[in-house]
């Protein structure tokens, strides 16, 4: 059974058809990528899963189990976490405030236990820190020490990318998708990325679907590439194939005139 | 622990200073600004969880703070007061049975009816539930509508709660205009007021440091980030506006039994505006802040009287060129503080002229006759609460606290949010491929975050 499922998806912005006829399966423990030029609807098909949006027609399925309709709350906690292409992070909050939030919806305490600090509630608590400190340290020690009290405002652009990957993985899902993780990051850092989220599969154990502009990050990593262009899926398969597919060149680059 | 240890020597000193205060004579005025400050300070917090926490403009305070000063007020109020009531408003069904006394007697539980601060202290929680009941209602359009319109919808609210009272249909147990009288004065006195003050200031510091109070502030900082990291938008909104609700019901009970009468007067939209002015000046989100803006607030009203006590002409003459003067060298002041150039800016020679000029005027004019005629100025205590508003707004726009909250940490440290030189040459240290050889292959970027 494959971890999630597009089954003829199509959403339509007015007359704008931003999503047409996209089907998708993704199994476990792969990395997947989603390209296409701007406006492709990448980011749409995103807000789709995770129920930013209803699909006009068609079923996600999410472990054998039909997800559309859910708010994106419920999506969360059902396992599949997202960053944002446009950083969304609790900006005036602390780095560790930011990673311990998406652990919330798993805590059993109620509101009165957690004021009366409970011994079960000191427990959770303290298990949520032991966690959001496990999935900062993907990204080595640099946001495990002092930035870890520091507000998010004050943090690099590179850092507050890698915060909201760990924000995302902290939720508890099993599916996460990145859009373009390494927008606005230099090439060193792209390389670090790469590696780092090769290891979020690796020893994670998470899925992966992944949006991104960058086709070295893409080649390396991806075991299968989705090519969408306005809106409808023209090629999907291994990298080397997809980016010599004459359709998806034409994408690209646009028809050359005979 | 030695933050622990702190804080209760301070309530303890704190404690001290109020018994001492309650003993020595001529006090009664501080004591009465203080009992003030309690209680709208409960209010104050109580608005800063939807307002500041939630990121949520509400403007429907007072009808919680008037819910629950009428249900108190209802419970409280003894027999003999009870009987005039008949020749008024007040229904008899109303005046038998909404009576707590008759209610714990009947009960059984006599030890409790015979005390009037025990009855206090159910009435106040009763109070609270009420006006969470009624935050649950507030609080629902919060799910479908956003700022401005939000606003609108929670004022609406407040007003249509505080009217409540006058319908002919209400006043059969609210004795309509006419308000209600001769509620029993407890929380006149200072240690009840104080000691509910203690109990908001321990739950809201709980509640804001628990996970439930990040997810709050998750949601003001960005509600479709909160969403998408799990937080459940509906639940958490009307949380936090029933809990709101619940303080603001005790605080109005509080009030009503300090007032010891209670009207669809005593809690006007300018109660929600005068708070929303104290969260403002104290920093929207901190706790801290609220109760500091709201002694600010109070202490002005308070103590403000002086300025408009009647004065010769010179002394107005005076002040405002005193004024002047100072506002010139404060903006002088400010801008050298925060290096700008030049340091006195062309539009601030007006004031210090305007000052200078006054100055002038008073010297070389004192023994005229209009200048030693007696005016007064009412409303002065407004202007200057104005100006204080203004002055936070333009030099400080988050509020004497901002979202920070007083902390022993902050005061004497350690603070885990600045480096060490330890961590800080670790950090170089890693980030630096030159000094680091093994991570020449992939150093990043955090020599400059
Ligand atoms: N809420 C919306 N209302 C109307 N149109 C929308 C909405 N969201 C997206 N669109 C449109 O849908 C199309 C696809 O947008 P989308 O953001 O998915 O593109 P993308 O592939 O992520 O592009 P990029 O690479 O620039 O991020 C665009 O034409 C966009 O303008
Ligand atoms: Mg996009």
């Amino acid at each position: 059974m494959p971890l999630l499922e597009l089954r003829n998806i199509y959403k339509a912005f007015g007359g704008l058809q931003a999503i047409s006829n996209v089907s998708l399966t993704v199994n476990e423990g792969e990395i997947v990528s989603v390209i296409g030029p701007n406006g492709a609807g990448k980011s749409t098909l995103f807000n789709l899963i995770t129920g930013v949006y209803k699909p006009d027609r068609g079923d996600i399925i999410f472990q054998g189990e039909r997800i559309n309709g859910l708010t994106p709350d419920q999506v969360t906690k059902k396992g599949i976490a997202r960053t944002f292409q446009n950083l969304r992070l609790f900006t005036h909050l602390s780095v560790l405030d930011n990673i311990l939030i998406p652990q919330h919806h798993r805590l059993k305490s109620s509101w009165l236990a957690a004021v009366l600090r409970t011994p079960r509630y000191v427990r959770e608590e303290e298990e949520m820190k032991k966690i959001a400190l496990e999935k900062l340290s993907f990204f080595g020690p640099r946001l495990m020490s002092f930035r870890l009290h520091q507000p998010v405002y004050v943090l690099s652009y590179a850092n507050r990318r890698r915060t909201e990957m760990a924000r995302a993985m902290a939720t508890g899902a099993k599916l996460l998708l990145l859009d373009e993780p390494s927008a606005g990051m230099n090439p060193k850092e792209t390389k670090e990325i790469t590696q780092i989220i090769r290891r979020f599969r690796d020893e994670g154990g998470y899925t992966i679907v992944l949006v991104e502009h960058k086709m070295n990050l893409v080649g390396e990593i991806s075991d299968r590439v989705v090519v969408l262009d306005y809106g409808v899926k023209i090629a999907e398969g291994d990298y080397k194939d997809v980016v010599n597919d004459p359709q998806v060149i034409e994408a690209y680059l646009g028809r050359r005139e005979e | 622990m030695r933050d622990y240890l702190l804080t209760l020597l301070s309530v303890g000193l704190a404690a001290l200073a109020l018994y001492f205060l309650t003993v020595s004579e001529g006090t009664s005025g501080l004591l009465s600004a203080l009992t003030l400050i309690f209680i709208w300070g409960i209010a104050a917090i109580s608005l800063n969880l939807i307002n500041g926490q939630l990121g949520i403009l509400s403007l429907g305070h007072h009808g919680f703070m008037l819910i629950g000063g009428y249900v108190t007020a209802l419970l409280m109020l003894p027999a003999r007061e009870r009987r005039p009531f008949r020749t008024r408003l007040l229904s008899d069904w109303a005046r038998n049975h909404l009576d707590l006394d008759k209610w714990l007697r009947g009960l059984g539980l006599d030890a409790l009816a015979n005390s009037i601060d025990a009855k206090f202290i159910i009435a106040l929680f009763i109070a609270g539930l009420a006006a969470a009941l009624l935050g649950i209602i507030v609080g629902a359009p919060s799910l479908r509508l956003k700022g401005d319109y939000l606003a609108i919808v929670t004022f609406g609210f407040g007003e249509i709660i505080r009217l409540l009272p006058n319908a002919p249909e209400v006043a059969a147990f609210t004795n309509g205009p006419l308000g209600i009288k001769g509620i029993p004065g407890n929380a006149g006195n200072i240690w009840w007021t104080f000691l509910a003050l203690l109990l908001v200031l321990w739950f809201f510091s709980r509640l804001k440091f628990s996970s439930y109070g990040r997810a709050f502030e998750g949601i003001r900082e960005d509600e479709i980030a909160a969403e998408a990291m799990g937080v459940n938008l509906a639940y958490h909104k009307i949380l936090a506006f029933t809990i709101s609700a619940f303080f603001a019901g005790v605080s109005g009970g509080l009030y009503a039994s300090y007032l010891q009468s209670v009207d669809t007067q005593t809690f006007n939209f300018f109660v929600t505006f005068f708070l929303l002015v104290a969260i403002s000046l104290g920093g929207l989100g901190s706790i801290t802040g609220a109760l500091l803006g709201t002694a600010i607030v109070v202490l002005v009203r308070v103590y403000g009287g002086f300025l408009e006590q009647p004065n010769p002409a010179w002394v107005g003459y005076l002040s405002g060129a005193v004024l002047m003067l100072a506002a010139f060298a404060f903006s002088a002041y400010i801008r050298k503080a925060r290096r700008l150039r030049p340091v006195i800016e062309p539009k601030h020679f007006i004031f210090g002229a305007v000052g200078a000029v006054l100055l002038v005027i008073t010297i070389a004019f004192f023994k005229q006759p209009w200048m030693q005629q007696t005016v007064q100025f009412f409303g002065m205590r407004k202007m200057l609460l104005a100006v204080i508003l203004i002055l936070i707004m333009i030099y400080r726009r988050e509020g004497v606290m901002g979202r920070a909250e007083f902390s022993w940490k902050l005061i004497i440290g350690p603070r885990e949010d600045i480096p060490t030189d330890e961590q800080r040459k670790q950090d170089a240290w890693l980030s630096n491929p030159d000094l680091n050889p093994g991570l020449k292959e992939d150093g990043d970027d955090d020599a400059s975050a």
